[in-house]
């Protein structure tokens, strides 16, 4: 449609604006201040210096990065390991069940999150159910250490994550046609073979686009960390909050965030790339 | 017809959303979390008419990032900041001058708390609760007379087993009284010794906690460890078994105070606020509520034997031999801040 | 093999529904101790009844969700629409945008307009928490829309034009019906993510416009607490509701649409 009609002017006109002034512009700005010196009173001084950067490097903060880097991938991991095998069982399922099955995934997606991380610490806490349990049938003498560990942390973030690999894994599954399933095995392939080099390239897209949605949120969700973490569990997302909500260190908060999205971005391409070059071997490797 | 009811939903929701600039008697007030009692809210606001909408902070820094961010058109009418605060707020004109000739209670006050130096005339600045932090432990998992000083936190048994406030200043206070050196030194380098001497406290850190520092021990997570002296009182109040100490290094003495941010919108009823609060009737009931030292002499008279004679609530002359009171330490705050994100970024 | 598969699923939805359902039995729970059972009650549920502070912070969030969804879906149909039909200059950048928004970390985001917002003079509080869903909820919508958009039939439209509609007519009265399910679970979308929001709301809230999610956060942080429990069963149910009306509604429409 070439036809300059001024609906089509007055609907870009609105979209670049709002992208503009709420999306292209704020990203600037983070990307300035982090070059910014910090100023006690307004935030920032227009002082030009790589010092934020430099305390990036100290090996405390790379620490914390690292390790919620870490945190964010075994949480993926562990959603994507879960997530495929239920996704898969149930879109094998019989028809009629599916609404259903489906529906009682997305109400815990529908549930705020801050109030199933809460559910989380009643039940890992030193006086909470678990424990309880445990202790009530004889198992332990003394109570778990559960929360307050990386552990609870991770817990936490799958709890709250999971339904988000479950849903575009469903999806894309409902996609795969039976019929190719049919034909692999026709032509001779075992079960892991048909698995290996049909299901799992084509279920790809639902399985980055699973692992997206949950990577990305995981870095960032300080009051996961918050209320199962204690001490020593940050996640990136708990030092940029610290930095702008506490210290008031913007330069600082701004280059940590910037890391934190070149560092996302980073895993991303490697993520894309890998696949690219798995789904490239798998067709090659099918054909051999 | 269906164009009338398109209408009549765009109304609505115009007027609602319009509605949220209308604001009848109103009062901002932005305290520490669990610092005054539910009743004594409603009891305001039912005698006055005035509606509380309150907030709650859990660390000064915090509250001042957040005074700071909403500065243009502030909205908070009160904030509660540490005496060291008022200090630093003063100095950057952050605060409202309060007119004592509409405080009717403020004679109640103890002449010793008023016209101190961090507010000479008490122009800025009311008294509203002092304590301090000690320590605390949970007799049933530590035996009393195992931990008597600050440096009996550094303990290889306590492994994971700590809770410390989410308080810079308290924290550093721990690390520079050991090390001999005053709460509000300025020296950076012996700032940065503190840092050196806490670092190797944190293998036994389990969790910062200064929403309400009692819940951990009370949820059995940590066994020993700081916390206010008012969390303190709470927690016996559940579980006889959590204990407070006077470290023999000394506690850290603070005050807290009301102020009213500049750019307040209500300043007429935050002074009504703060002269509810100081009538003694209130105070003593929030002092034996939750558990903190009242600077209102006539409240502490009136106060039951119990709590008056509650040494975790008003210590005695013994257990303030080594205390410390709070003071500003002016340029040397962004030293305490750069080493105190460190100590909590630490993973070690 | 069967029960294997079986018994797989039925762990899965255990380990989802377990934390839930253990909140909501504790909200009944009469003891003040939240560990320990104390007899069934409705205490905490009449002391959130009483709490104006709560539905006060409730009321807000529920005028945040409805206001934000529907600006951001009216912008992001627009936008899905935009990208669909129309070649400009900018296409891929536009593209590109929307993309940083989706993929950035939500906290990225938020500080992101906070330094905006304080460099324009924003007032922090409803206006700024409203930009802010809006802006977030954007690009959800724009999938949704957007695939829907191009899974039907583009001969429609063309018909459509050649008859002589102008753009704007063709949209109102033949476009936008055909896409209506899709638009509305944007919608949907927006609302479920701007209710749940976190961590952007944490940044540019102001005092002046009590969100529930951040109570609700300021209460968790104080511990386990009974009214929490009562407040978090509250939400399930309401959650529980609305996905099932949600579901009804959008069924029917499909089911017209046809």
């Amino acid at each position: 449609m070439k036809l300059r009609t001024p609906f089509r002017t007055a609907v870009l006109a609105l979209i670049w604006g709002w992208m503009i002034v709420f999306v292209f512009l704020p990203n600037l700005l983070v990307i300035a201040t982090s070059f910014l010196t910090r100023d006690d009173v307004h935030f920032i001084r227009l002082e030009g210096s790589l010092a934020s950067y430099a305390r990036l490097l100290d090996p405390v903060y790379a620490g914390v990065f690292t390790h919620s880097l870490y945190m964010a991938l075994v949480t993926t991991g562990l959603c994507l390991l879960i997530g495929y095998p239920f996704a898969y069982i149930v879109s094998r399922l019989p028809q009629r069940h599916k609404p259903l099955l489906i529906f009682l995934v997305i109400l815990p997606f529908w549930t705020n999150s801050l109030v199933r991380t809460y559910a989380m610490k009643l039940l890992l806490s030193a006086n909470g159910l678990i424990n309880q349990f445990l202790l009530g049938v004889g198992v332990i003498d003394a109570p778990l250490r559960m929360l307050y560990t990386e552990g609870a942390v991770i817990a936490g973030l799958v709890y709250v994550l999971l339904p988000f690999m479950i849903l575009p894994l469903y999806a894309i599954f409902e996609q795969l046609r039976v019929d190719l399933l049919d034909a692999s095995a026709d032509l001779g392939a075992g079960r892991w073979r048909t698995f290996r080099y049909v299901v799992l390239p084509l279920t790809m897209p639902g399985v980055i686009a699973g692992c997206l949605l949950v990577l990305i949120p995981a870095v960032g969700m300080f009051y996961v960390a918050d209320v199962l973490g204690g001490a020593k569990n940050l996640l990136v997302g708990n030092v940029i909050k610290s930095q702008f909500l506490d210290a008031r260190d913007w330069p600082f908060g701004a280059a940590a965030s910037i890391g934190l999205t070149v560092a996302m971005g980073l895993l991303l391409y490697a993520y894309y790339w890998s696949v690219r070059l798995a789904r490239h071997r798998g067709e090659h490797g099918a054909l051999a | 017809m269906k164009q009338l009811r398109s209408v009549l939903v765009i109304v609505l929701w115009v007027v609602a959303n319009a509605a949220l600039g209308v604001e009848e008697k109103t009062l901002y007030v932005y305290n520490w979390s669990e610092y005054l009692p539910e009743a004594v809210l409603e009891q305001f606001e039912q005698e006055t008419g005035i509606k509380v909408v309150y907030s709650t902070f859990d660390s000064n820094e915090a509250m001042y990032a957040k005074l700071r961010l909403v500065d243009e058109k502030n909205s908070y009418d009160i904030a509660v900041p540490s005496t060291y605060y008022v200090s630093k707020m003063r100095r950057e004109r952050l605060l409202a001058p309060i007119d004592k000739s509409k405080l009717t209670n403020f004679k109640h006050l103890d002449p010793k708390l008023i016209n101190r130096p961090f507010d000479e005339g008490n122009q800025y600045s009311v008294p509203y609760l002092w304590g301090s932090t000690g320590i605390a432990i949970n007799t049933t998992k530590v035996k009393p007379d195992t931990v008597t000083r600050w440096a009996d936190l550094w303990d290889p048994k306590f492994k994971d087993r700590l809770l410390l406030t989410n308080d810079m200043r308290e924290v550093f206070h721990l690390g520079l009284r050991i090390l001999g050196y005053s709460g509000n030194e300025t020296d950076p380098k012996h700032i940065e010794a503190a840092y050196e001497k806490l670092k190797t406290l944190m293998p036994n850190v389990r969790v910062f906690n200064s929403e309400a520092p009692r819940m951990p021990y009370l949820e059995g997570e940590t066994d020993a460890g700081m916390i206010w002296n008012g969390e303190a009182y709470q927690a016996k109040q559940e579980n006889a078994a959590i204990d407070y100490i006077y470290p023999a290094e000394g506690v850290a003495l603070w005050m807290d105070n009301l102020v009213i941010p500049k750019n307040a919108r209500h300043v007429a009823e935050a002074h009504v606020f703060i002269d509810f609060l100081l009538r003694p009737e209130i105070a003593k009931t929030i002092s034996e509520e939750i558990g903190y030292a009242s600077p209102n002499l006539a409240a502490v008279a009136s106060l039951d034997e119990a709590t008056r004679t509650n040494r975790t609530v008003y210590p005695s002359e013994e257990d303030l031999s080594n205390a410390e009171f709070q003071t500003d330490v002016g340029e040397a705050i962004t030293v305490y801040e750069k080493y105190w994100e460190l100590l909590k970024a630490g993973r070690e | 093999m069967r029960w294997l598969r079986g018994g797989y699923i039925a762990l899965v939805y255990l380990m989802l529904y377990v934390p839930i359902v253990v909140l909501v039995v504790f909200s009944f729970n009469a003891s003040k101790n939240p560990y320990r059972w104390g007899g069934a009650s409705l205490y905490w549920y009449e002391r959130l009844w009483h709490s104006d502070a709560l539905l006060a912070a409730a009321g807000n969030s529920l005028l945040l969700a409805t206001t934000a969804a529907t600006v951001s879906t009216a912008i992001g149909t627009l936008t899905a629409i935009a990208l669909h039909r129309y070649r400009f200059r900018g296409k891929r950048l536009l593209n590109g945008m929307l993309f940083v928004v989706m993929v950035s970390p939500d906290i990225v985001l938020a500080i992101s307009l906070l330094a905006l917002f304080i460099l324009v003079g924003v007032k922090l509080g409803y206006l700024s928490l409203l930009l802010a869903h809006v802006t977030f909820c954007l690009p959800f919508v724009v999938v949704t829309v957007y695939s829907r958009l191009t899974s039907f039939n583009p001969q429609i439209i063309e018909a459509a034009r050649d008859l002589g509609a102008t753009e704007l007519r063709m949209v109102r009265t033949v476009l936008l019906p055909i896409i209506f399910p899709a638009v509305m679970a944007g919608w949907l979308l927006g609302f479920t993510l701007s209710l749940d929001d976190v961590v952007v709301s944490t940044f540019v809230t102001g005092p002046t416009f009590e969100i529930l999610p951040l109570r609700i956060y300021s209460m968790v942080r104080l511990g386990v607490k009974p009214e929490v429990n009562a407040l978090a069963t509250v939400l399930v149910l309401l959650s529980l509701i609305a996905l099932v009306g949600s579901q009804l509604v959008l069924g029917k429409g499909r089911g017209e649409r046809r």
